[in-house]
């Protein structure tokens, strides 16, 4: 059993401007990391443009939003298109887009395949999704890319309950937002607050209490995000008992990161990780799908990743 | 870096840092901020605290001042950090 990693040369082609933080050297930086030998034993593959990709984005955004974005989306050479202040759709946009749902896709299959080789999988994609919510892009993204694998899941494998469990610094807004009313769907999110996008505190709780915000103070470190993890992210995670855990692996709570003020370091991303596997171990024969999200000191966001991917490799 | 960019706070009066303050919080809280842009607010929120709470304790210490008078009964206030 192996890990799988999915990615797209396209992938850089989302062209989001001078100066953005969220910008296409993340992917190379990551594109470096991982073709070190100590990951010789992932198993690659290209996040791919699936038939099913509309028809699964159409499970979380209405046919309203999917047709806005088609018809803004700007032709090669034409200019970007700013959907808010930090959300942009350039003529390479759409298909990463379409790629990154793609690569949410195509790991689920993966992981749910009967007599299966691949135990869980890392999506290194752009753009990101926890912030795009059914009808709003911001914060960076376009389609909810996690949300629309769970619902995937649901829908194609017959998956009863699919946990996301949401470390990005930022709150996973859009996730939340996709899984306020659906009782089999789980939502636990690690995040600083106050920043953006101003939600995620700890009295919502979705619906049916299926939501779960675990908000950490500004200078906070490791220990307080573990005992956050510990004291409500895995019971009620474990409470929820997952046929799949999700991943919204947002590096951006490391301390060197520019666009937040949390104190973790890479270590902190391997124990949440190696927690994660063993509820997924227990509850879900390990089946971990890991979407990136946020993540803008390259530096620190290259030796994160890794030493989250390392430590999937280990199951 | 962050004390050249917050310079102008440190000649804030209080009810002026504490407005300042409150826009902030309330853009932060409503979420009426941009994702690149809302570190940057909230340091600067940070630094409009930290100037509230130093001219809330130099006030304070006034107080106390007022409250320990050498004969037990209120003084008018002195200054905390006496001319040189």
């Amino acid at each position: 059993m192996t890990t799988l990693l999915l990615t797209h040369s396209c992938f850089v082609d989302h062209d989001t401007g001078e100066g953005h933080p969220e910008r296409p050297d993340r992917m190379r930086v990551l594109d470096k990391v991982f073709a070190d030998p100590r990951f010789d034993g992932l198993e690659r593959a290209e996040a791919p443009m699936r038939d099913d990709c509309e028809e699964a984005i159409l499970r979380v955004h209405p046919e309203t939003y999917l047709a806005r974005l088609k018809r803004l989306r700007p032709e090669a050479g034409q200019p970007a298109v700013r959907l808010d202040p930090d959300t942009v759709l350039s003529s390479g946009s759409w298909e990463a887009a379409m790629r990154a749902v793609g690569a949410g896709l195509e790991a689920v299959d993966k992981v749910f395949e009967d007599d299966r080789t691949i135990t869980n999988a890392f999506c290194q994609v752009r753009p990101c999704g926890h912030h795009a919510e059914k009808e709003r892009a911001m914060g960076f993204c376009l389609f909810s890319n996690v949300a629309i694998a769970a619902k995937y899941a649901r829908a194609r494998h017959g998956a009863e309950r699919i946990a996301v469990v949401d470390f990005d610094v930022h709150h996973g807004n859009g996730t939340q937002d996709v899984f306020w009313a659906e009782k089999d769907l789980f939502l636990a999110s690690t995040h600083q607050m106050p920043l953006y996008p101003g939600t995620g505190a700890p009295d919502e709780e979705g619906e049916t209490g299926n939501i779960c915000n675990a908000p950490l103070r500004p200078n906070d470190g490791g220990s307080q995000f573990r005992e956050a993890f510990n004291s409500r992210v895995l019971p009620a995670l474990t409470d929820f008992s997952p046929d799949l855990i999700l991943i919204s692996a947002g590096f951006d709570a490391h301390e060197a990161d520019p666009l937040a003020n949390l104190r973790l370091v890479e270590d902190d991303f391997v124990w949440a990780t190696d927690k994660l596997m063993n509820i997924a171990e227990h509850h879900c024969q390990g089946r971990v799908v890991s979407m990136l999200e946020g993540g803008y000191d390259l530096a620190a966001l290259g030796r994160s990743a890794a030493a989250h991917v390392d430590l999937l490799m280990g199951a | 870096m962050a004390e050249t960019r917050h310079a102008d706070i440190k000649e804030m009066s209080f009810e002026r840092a504490l407005k300042e303050l409150e826009a902030i919080v309330g853009r932060l809280d409503r979420g009426d901020v941009e994702l690149a842009e809302s570190i940057t607010i909230y340091e600067r929120g940070e630094a409009l605290r930290n100037h509230c709470d130093h001219l809330l304790r130099q006030a304070e210490a006034k107080v106390e001042k007022l409250t320990i008078g050498a004969d037990g009964e209120p003084k008018g206030a002195e200054p905390l950090d006496p001319p040189q």
